[in-house]
């Protein structure tokens, strides 16, 4: 294709996409009787369009795919009624038609063909259609409407984000210069307001609505409750509430774990709910409801709820989401069962937190399961506190800031020291430390940010507050993406950089810390075996970092640990050591890679059942897939590692 | 033919990096530290509005912490690194026809004036950049 047909190839796509969508979404509600009385006429519209469109760029089998389907809806206008049985057909239609601007031709001869039949057997048309169309081209009410590409809004943004810096820049230059004139500061007011207008303006356009992704999912859950035997209907609430482009497109993918959830583990089947006295068909509901500068989204079925254990082990931990994402961890003979539910889990909570945002977990037995995200509206610019540790700026995003306060005399409670804050005893910890760095000690009576997150508080000690701001967030690149504790940096007005912390990471650094601390660990009972000496595990990890933290915690925890550098190394060390009872390795390794180990591990007949757990970076459904298919028994994903996590799970193995 | 490199000094010695892997020089600015990175990330700058991870050379070819006062700046797979080096040298071709070394962090290295010029893997160097993880 030249340039301009792959430029309308693309404006065909999404529109095509879109109608598509409708078609999808009016098809299922005929199918289940409850259509509305235009449903035959929007649908109509919306296959004719894509039939014009398609012409034009020369699909031409979605165009005579297209007419077909307009053929059997024209039969449908002239009786009045669309059968709810042309509804499969014709969503095998759409789907065809989504493969192909989609660029996944597949043939749709049988399917035309087949289309042409059913018109037959209804005989209510036997000759062609009418080239008449309906006249409903256009409405005067129609918005206008301008396609621009995504990357040139970003460019957008970022010059606004520029032009709010240059501003600050501009007052900081001007604020020693007491001469300023009257006139300058009208013109630098009224610069205030226009800068603030055209920042709102330029965020607006970066926000979609959530319909915008929903197309696809009520016919993923019908997909999903038909392949398990239940009745399921989706409801939609809020589906107009706008979310930023780049979350939203994030979005999709963990909604739909989250649907199929609830679909497949949250409500019961037909027989199930009828004996329990509820109705037959049960409710998934998909909602959104903006809340000040969050989104809410939430999922919630009426099903089973969450096993009674499940429920209680979310009590104990203090968190239900922690348990959900955690089960994933579990041993693979387990994940197609309760914790599959953990897997998606694990997933969703990873990318949600990724954008700033945290997930809750509701449920009650009997009732359901609700599961809400709550995100940012934005993720260009984060009202922050900036605090001073060190010398060095930090943005603590100011909706997880509960109070700033001072820190006059400490308490110690168990060797931790902690702070009264109203009557309450919260966690007191250094900024620096929880980052991981050093500073000097902190000033005399210093000032501590009170942070809040995952139902946790933390007090945390800086040197000195100043003051709150708006700031444009940058990415720090991928080389320090696997520092957790920082969402982004930004620049301020006077050039210097502050880096954005994220408070989920505050008030979980503290626990992390104090695992990794050998000393706390009192009798390492864990590793022992029966004849008193220390079960021997064989770490296989090509990062000197990585494998060195991984040989401490499991020496803290009473193992004896053999290292090695990649897939050869380990089966050298293997074939000299017969007292290894576990291998836990990485993926990705030069010489020969962590699915090359498990599988000559696997085929050799002397350690066919050695357990071996992955612990890799690469998290995705595929990977995991591929790990435990070669025959390893446990994968965890670095992104959410969890040192506890890896004990429990080397434990749980080795015990006899 | 030989390509033309961009020659920079860390601690003494003289590495070489092809210049179409180059986007710019810079004098090192001010390098905000990232408490909790990775040893040889010394921290991050600000570039006409881009933030950079700022990565010391010196030590990423086991010289030890260097003491650096200028950065290259170098883009490799969509994603940019500024290395911080004690000198950039010169733009020039190569002299002599590379040779093979077995540093994994080279491409090869070069004889020039009797001493031994190392022409940097900036895809590996990327590489075991990415995957080494927070200290």
């Amino acid at each position: 294709m030249s340039a301009p047909d792959v430029e309308f190839f693309e404006i065909f796509r999404d529109e095509a996409t879109e109608r598509l969508d409708r078609m999808v979404e009016t098809l299922l509600a005929v199918e289940a009787g409850r259509a509305s009385d235009d449903a035959v006429d929007v649908l109509f519209r919306d296959a004719h369009t894509i039939k014009g469109g398609a012409g034009l760029i020369g699909l031409d089998d979605v165009r005579t795919l297209a007419h077909a389907v307009e053929d059997v809806l024209e039969d449908a206008r002239a009786a009045g009624l669309l059968a709810p049985s042309l509804a499969e057909p014709l969503l095998r239609a759409v789907d065809l038609l989504r493969g192909h601007t989609e660029g996944r031709g597949e043939p749709i001869a049988a399917l035309v063909d087949e289309l042409a039949e059913r018109r037959r057997s209804a005989g209510t048309a036997a000759e062609p259609a009418e080239p008449s169309r309906p006249s409903t081209r256009r409405k005067a009410t129609e918005q206008r409407s301008v396609r621009v590409p995504a990357e040139k809004l970003d460019r957008l943004l970022d010059l606004v984000g520029e032009t709010v810096l240059h501003r600050r820049r501009l007052e900081h230059a001007l604020d020693g210069e007491s001469q300023a004139t009257r006139g300058v500061e009208d013109e630098l007011g009224l610069g205030e307001r226009l800068v603030d207008e055209l920042k709102d303006a330029a965020i607006q356009m970066r926000m979609l609505p959530l319909a915008s992704i929903t197309g696809p999912f009520p016919r993923a859950v019908r997909d999903i409750a038909a392949v398990e035997g239940k009745e399921v209907e989706l409801e939609l609430r809020g589906a107009e509430t706008e979310l930023d482009r780049v979350i939203l497109e994030g979005l999709s993918e963990p909604i739909v774990h989250l649907l199929r959830n609830a679909v497949g583990h949250g409500i019961e089947p037909p027989e199930e709910r009828e004996a329990a006295g509820k109705p037959r068909v049960g409710t998934v509901l998909l909602a959104a409801e903006q809340r000040g500068g969050v989104v809410a989204l939430s999922v919630a079925d009426d099903g089973r709820g969450l096993a009674p254990e499940i429920l209680a082990e979310g009590e104990q931990a203090g968190s239900l989401v922690a348990v959900l994402a955690r089960a994933g961890y579990s041993t693979a003979a387990q994940v197609s069962d309760l914790s599959g539910r953990g897997v998606g889990v694990g997933a969703v909570k990873a990318q949600v937190e990724t954008y700033g945002g945290s997930v809750h977990v509701e449920s009650r037995p009997g009732e359901g399961t609700a599961i809400t995200l709550s995100l940012p509206l934005t993720l260009a610019l984060v009202h922050v506190l900036l605090v001073e540790r060190g010398g060095q700026a930090f943005g603590v995003p100011l909706a997880q800031v509960e109070e700033a306060t001072q820190v006059n005399g400490t308490l110690s409670l168990g060797g931790k020291a902690s702070l009264d804050v109203r009557g309450v005893s919260l966690q007191l910890a250094d900024l620096a430390d929880l980052l991981g760095g050093t500073a000097p000690s902190p000033v005399d009576k210093p000032p501590a940010i009170v942070v809040a997150a995952w139902g946790r508080r933390i007090a945390v000690v800086c040197d000195r507050l100043l003051g709150e701001q708006e700031l444009v967030v940058k990415e720090l690149g991928p080389l320090l993406a696997s520092l957790d504790c920082y969402l982004g940096a930004s620049i301020l007005g006077d050039g210097r950089i502050a880096l954005l912390v994220d408070p989920g990471a505050l008030v979980d650094a503290p626990a992390r810390r104090r695992r990794r601390e050998p000393v706390e660990v009192e009798v390492p009972t864990n590793g022992a075996s029966p004849n008193g000496r220390a079960t021997k595990i064989l770490v296989v990890e090509d990062s000197f970092t990585v494998r060195e933290l991984q040989r401490s915690i499991l020496e803290a925890a009473g193992y004896a640990v053999a290292t090695a550098r990649d897939g050869r190394d380990a089966l050298e060390r293997l074939a000299a050591d017969e007292e290894i009872r576990l291998v836990v390795t990485d993926l990705e390794m030069p010489e020969m890679d962590g699915i090359e180990l498990i599988k000559t591990i696997r085929a050799d007949p002397e350690r066919s059942d050695l357990p071996v757990v992955i612990v890799t970076s690469r998290s995705t459904d595929e990977d995991r897939q591929r790990g435990l298919d070669a025959g390893a028994d446990v994968y965890i994903a670095k992104r959410s590692f969890d040192q506890q996590a890896l004990l429990d799970t080397v434990e749980s193995l080795v015990a006899p | 033919m030989s390509a033309v490199h961009v020659r920079v000094q860390v601690r003494g010695e003289v590495y070489a990096v092809p210049v179409e892997q180059v986007l710019e020089v810079a004098e090192l600015g001010e390098v905000t530290p990232v408490p909790g990175a990775p040893a040889n990330v010394i921290g991050v700058r600000d570039l006409r509005g881009e933030i950079l991870p700022v990565v010391d050379l010196a030590s990423v070819c086991g010289l030890g912490a260097g003491e650096p006062a200028r950065i290259l700046v170098a883009e490799h797979a969509g994603h940019r690194v500024a290395f911080a080096v004690d000198e950039i040298s010169d733009v020039n071709p190569l002299s002599e026809a590379e040779q093979e070394t077995e540093s994994d962090l080279l491409t090869g290295a070069a004889l020039e004036a009797g001493s031994l010029v190392g022409v940097l893997d900036v895809a590996r160097i990327f590489a075991l950049l990415d995957r080494q993880e927070a200290a």
